[in-house]
């Protein structure tokens, strides 16, 4: 026996040479469901073609538990080399202090082909020109729609409403002829609100979205934001709109649109594969249109959402060396394609577009084309650029917050100016710690 | 008494895996704790200044943190009164010598042991305002359909009911165990002088019982203040407007949500301090609580 135990031994200790030339990159991202078993595929295809190197991928919740982790992790230098962070995180990604940009690990020889990103995708990444992090899973808001419910109201199946007036002139025929009990839905969250702001041109803060400078105030009495409250408290009042009750209950708002409940819905376009699969299954038609805008407005397009990959600091060379190949491998043309026809995530690279463009693949499946259309009509200016704070996730809550109190009866510009005052003061608290 | 180990050291050896593990895990926390409510601190950790009581001062003055107060009383006397006089309704009941006895007995446990989040989203199923069985029955008796989750105090309602609904069999239990321990001859001698069951009830049994009473108060309290975060996440994530949120809910967003971690140990300490006043007032009464023997 203690032959045996020394011999084993001997065996590791040989053994362990040949594992250590392996240079292991740790992959923390927040893809849960089916999507675990893709990046886990696509992780160990990259591991057989680069024996050298191995990428463990490793599910770890939302967005924020992953990051949550990951900071906890490097104050315990066991910090993982990639880590997936939602877009609203990117100024607290930055601020953290943990992360390195992406771009200064690129060396001349690299294929990064960094001009090839989508533009409005790398409008976003993009913070003082230089990309700190790989776009990777990108969405934006689009409008879904019940063409069999379209044609039973007597609207036209080919023609979604595209502007504010136009979706309650649209709810209102659909409620009248009992086609369906409500107009539309979306999930009370407040990300459709930032993407009415962006398609109106209107910024969230100040210092150009907080692209020019640290934004210092938040601009959530203006205008453009009164117009998009004073629609939705009438939609609601009106019993056009229709929601769960609950904030950002992505699933109920899909709920209602599949059971007929609404005949509309403004969600992700990451949700379009589950869509056209769940109206086959319930027998209607899908239809996919622009996110409606304010009248009145040129429309300027969406802001990109979805995440983005960074890098940790406190690595090796060879250990970042290997990260970026890594990167540049999951997200170069063949892999964006793979991805995007697995999940319906969009594509965030132009040679990717092309290539599906060249397999007639919107024209199989015609409730993509929307999607694209309005992530390349998007025009390159601040608004659609995406505001940079800190404490988003915060914000969203006070936005939301403000719209429940506005469709429960309250004033809607008292109640917006208020949360602006509440929005700044978090915002000041933020910064000063940051400074 | 005589002491059972002569030397110390023994006794204190066999407590010490009990003390490394309350030092590490609860003195030590609870500590830091009160140094890091006197910080903002960001990032987890990663950056932090002292500002003194600034964090107190956002809790105790902010229209939003005395909203989050108004809310955590509301549910905490909404849920604990209500679950413990269901449980005793119940479990008088339940003690009745009928047919089934135990078969009701235990059906009444049953919810208590779903795991929170189950509880959560049956309730979340329940009340939905368009799909859920709730509205459809009131709709089809009433011809209303309220916006439960979307209306402040409705929604509180509901996640009071849920977390009543939830607990309602462990007070049944604790009652039932109680009520089987009165003292029979007591209650007889009631019944011979000729009381009615409503006055045996409040001049006998209710006073007999107030041990458990009491054990239950302050366990259903303590259970309301820090129990509530599933059904509160799963059902109304804190709102409308914040109409649910509760100082529990109130700590993880800001500490794991909004990095103010500074800010959520304020919030502990409060939390903590108020459960300290509690559990002092509780030996305080306890005297005054009637024991048999």
């Amino acid at each position: 026996m203690k032959r045996f135990v020394v011999a084993l031994f001997a065996v590791l200790i040989m053994a362990t040479p040949a594992l250590a030339e392996k240079t292991k990159v740790s992959f923390w991202h927040a893809m849960g469901g089916d999507r675990i078993t893709l990046i886990k595929e696509m992780c160990d295809d990259f591991n057989k073609a680069h024996p050298d190197i191995e990428v463990t991928p490793e599910y770890k919740g939302s967005y924020r538990d992953t990051l949550n982790a990951s900071i906890l992790a490097f104050k315990q230098g066991k910090a993982p080399n990639i880590v997936h962070i939602f877009e609203v995180g990117s100024q607290l990604a930055v601020d953290a202090g943990i992360f390195m940009p992406f771009e200064d690990t690129i060396k001349p020889g690299d294929d990064a082909k960094l001009d090839d990103f989508v533009d409005g995708v790398a409008n976003y990444y993009r913070i003082g020109g230089k990309f700190y992090s790989v776009p990777f899973n990108s969405s934006n808001p689009v409008l879904y729609y019940n063409k069999t419910l379209f044609k039973k109201a007597g609207l036209d199946p080919e023609n979604p409403p595209k502007t504010f007036n136009e979706v309650i002139a649209a709810s209102e025929k659909l409620k009248a002829s009992g086609a369906a009990p409500y107009g539309i839905t979306w999930p009370l969250h407040c990300w459709f609100v930032e993407q009415w702001m962006g398609n109106q041109g209107a910024l969230l803060a100040n210092n150009e979205n907080g692209r020019a400078a640290r934004a210092t105030d938040i601009l959530l009495d203006s205008e453009p934001m009164l117009k998009i409250m004073t629609w939705w408290k009438k939609m609601y009042d009106d019993k056009l709109f229709v929601y769960s009750g609950k904030v950002e209950d992505w699933d109920g708002a899909n709920n209602l649109f599949i059971s007929g409940q609404a005949a509309m819905l403004i969600t992700s376009t990451s949700d379009i594969t589950f869509m056209q699969k769940a109206a086959e299954e319930n027998h209607f038609e899908l239809g996919t249109g622009f996110l409606p805008v304010a009248d009145g407005s040129e429309n300027f397009g969406t802001i990109v959402g979805g995440a983005s990959l960074w890098m940790t600091k406190g690595h090796s060379d060879k250990a970042n060396d290997a990260t970026k190949d890594f990167l540049l491998w999951f997200t170069n043309t063949a892999n964006e394609v793979r991805w995007h026809k697995g999940t319906g995530y969009f594509p965030v690279r132009k040679s990717a577009v092309t290539e599906l463009e060249k397999e007639n693949w919107f024209e199989k499946n015609p409730a993509y084309a929307a999607a694209f259309k309005q992530l390349m009509a998007t025009k390159p200016v601040r608004s659609t650029q995406g505001a940079m704070l800190g404490m988003f996730p915060e914000l969203r809550n006070i936005v939301t917050d403000a719209v429940q109190s506005i469709l429960n009866g309250a004033d809607i510009k008292a109640t917006m100016k208020d949360a602006d005052a509440r929005a700044d003061k978090a915002l000041e608290r933020y910064n000063r710690s940051v400074k | 008494m005589q002491p059972v180990f002569k030397r110390h050291g023994t006794a204190f050896l066999l407590l010490l895996p009990t003390l490394v593990i309350l030092i590490f895990f609860l003195y030590l926390p609870t500590i830091q704790t009160f140094i890091m409510s006197l910080y903002q601190v960001g990032f987890l950790g990663l950056s932090k200044m002292f500002v003194g009581v600034e964090n107190y001062q956002i809790i105790f003055t902010e229209p939003e943190y005395r909203d989050i107060m108004v809310n955590t009383l509301v549910f905490v006397l909404g849920s604990v009164s209500l679950s413990m006089a269901l449980g005793l309704a119940f479990a008088v009941l339940a003690n009745e010598k009928v047919t089934g006895a135990r078969y009701y007995r235990l059906l009444l446990i049953w919810p208590y042991a779903l795991p929170p989040a189950v509880a959560g989203v049956i309730f979340l199923f329940l009340f939905s305002a368009q799909v859920g069985i709730i509205n459809y029955f009131l709709g089809l008796i009433f011809g209303i359909t309220p916006d439960w989750l979307a209306d402040p105090e409705l929604a509180m309602t509901v996640v009071i009911l849920s977390t009543v609904w939830k607990n309602v069999g462990y007070n049944v239990v604790f009652y039932l165990a109680a009520l089987q321990n009165l003292p029979g001859d007591v209650l007889e001698a009631a019944t011979i002088d000729g009381a009615t069951g409503w006055q045996r009830f409040w001049r006998i049994t209710f006073p007999l019982l107030s041990p458990m009473t009491f054990f239950l108060l302050i366990m259903n309290t303590i259970a309301a203040f820090f129990d509530v975060f599933a059904f509160i996440d799963l059902i109304t994530k804190g709102g409308p407007s914040n109409g649910t949120t509760v100082f529990i809910y109130a700590i993880y967003r800001d500490g794991f949500e909004y990095f103010k971690s500074g800010l959520a140990a304020a919030q502990s300490v409060f939390l903590f301090l108020l459960v300290v006043v509690l559990t002092v007032l509780k030996f305080r009464l306890q005297k005054k609580v009637h024991y048999a023997n």
